[in-house]
C-alpha cells in the first residue's frame, strides 16, 4: 500500500510561464515514455518476478515514479499558471487548452492521450526487465531532447534531475536482469520462463 | 494466530480507522470527535508500527534496521499469499 508525503522528491519553482515548454514537457507524463507509463509498468511487473531483490527493486523504482509523475505535472502546472489568452494563442497552446484548459492530462507532446499500450507486462522476468532497461533509455533521451529545446534555468534543473535519475534506474535494472540470470543455466537464459516454469533454476536437477 | 499476524491485525485496523478519519475530516476538519479519534489510532498504530519493525523488519523502506544488514527485501511480499 501506499502513503501520501506532502512534498516533492524535487523542488519545483518556475518563475516564467511558457505554454510552448508546458507542451512539451507534458510528454513526461502522459507520453509513450513517460512518469505514468513507467510506474504503471513497474508496479505492474512486480508479481510475476521470481526474486525478492528484483520484486524490490520494481518496487521501490516504481514508487520512485509516483514521485515523478507529481515532479513532471507541477512544472506543467506552473508553467501554464496564470496565462493570458494571448499567451495561449502565441504559445500554440490553444488545442490543449481547448479540452483541458490548464488543468494537468496525461498526454504526450503531440496531445494522444495516454495508452497503457505503450508498456507490456509479459510475465517473463527475463522480457520484462529488458523492456525495463530499453523504457529509462528512452526516457533519458526524451529528457535529453526537452534540454535541446527548454532554455529556463527553473525548468532545466529539475529536468537534468530527473534525466539523472533514468541513468541510476537503467544501473539498478541491469543489475536486476544480472540476478535473474545468475539463477539460470548459463548456457541458455531463454529455455525457460523462470517465472511460469517450474524448476527451470540452477539448483535443480532431474 | 501468530503474535506477527495478530500485530499486522493492529497496524491494518488502525490505519484503516486514519484512513476513513482523513477522509471524512478532509470534508469536516473541525469535528471533534473525529479529532479525538484520529489522535487515538495515530498513536495505537505508531506502538504497533514500532513493535513490528522491531520483531519482523520494516514495512517502510526508511525504516529498516541497518544493524542486521539490508532486510527491506526479504519475503514475503504483501501481494504473494499463501500459494
Amino acid at each position: 500500500m501506499w502513503i501520501y508525503e506532502k512534498k516533492l522528491q524535487y523542488p519545483v519553482n518556475i518563475k516564467r510561464c511558457d505554454p510552448n515548454a508546458a507542451r512539451i514537457i507534458i510528454t513526461q507524463l502522459g507520453g509513450p515514455d513517460g512518469e505514468l507509463g513507467a510506474s504503471l509498468r513497474y508496479l505492474n511487473q512486480r508479481y510475476s518476478m521470481t526474486q525478492d531483490k528484483v520484486k524490490a527493486t520494481l518496487t521501490d523504482i516504481g514508487t520512485e515514479e509516483l514521485a515523478h509523475m507529481e515532479i513532471v505535472s507541477a512544472i506543467v502546472h506552473q508553467l501554464t499558471k496564470n496565462l493570458s489568452v494571448d499567451q495561449i494563442k502565441a504559445g500554440g497552446f490553444a488545442p490543449y487548452f481547448v479540452d483541458h484548459t490548464t488543468g494537468v492530462y496525461p498526454v504526450s507532446a503531440a496531445g494522444v492521450p495516454y495508452s497503457v499500450m505503450t508498456f507490456q507486462v509479459k510475465g517473463d522476468p527475463i522480457t520484462d526487465l529488458t523492456e525495463d532497461l530499453a523504457a529509462e533509455q528512452k526516457a533519458r533521451t526524451t529528457y535529453d531532447n526537452i534540454l535541446r529545446l527548454v532554455d529556463d534555468p527553473d525548468v532545466r534543473d529539475v529536468i537534468k534531475f530527473l534525466r539523472q535519475r533514468e541513468i541510476v534506474h537503467f544501473q539498478r535494472f541491469g543489475e536486476a536482469l544480472r540476478i535473474v540470470q545468475d539463477d539460470l543455466n548459463a548456457k541458455n537464459f531463454y529455455a525457460f520462463n523462470p517465472s511460469f516454469d517450474k524448476n527451470c533454476n540452477k539448483g535443480y536437477r532431474k | 494466530m501468530t503474535d506477527r499476524e495478530r500485530l499486522m491485525l493492529v497496524i491494518s485496523r488502525s490505519d484503516f480507522m486514519l484512513t476513513e478519519l482523513r477522509l471524512y475530516l478532509d470534508t469536516h476538519g473541525s469535528c471533534p470527535n473525529a479529532l479525538r479519534l484520529y489522535k487515538k489510532y495515530q498513536t495505537m498504530k505508531a506502538e504497533a508500527v514500532k513493535e513490528y519493525t522491531e520483531k519482523y523488519g520494516a514495512i517502510t523502506p526508511d525504516a529498516v534496521d541497518t544493524s542486521c544488514g539490508w532486510m527491506w527485501t526479504k519475503s514475503p511480499w504483501p501481494w504473494e499469499g499463501d500459494c
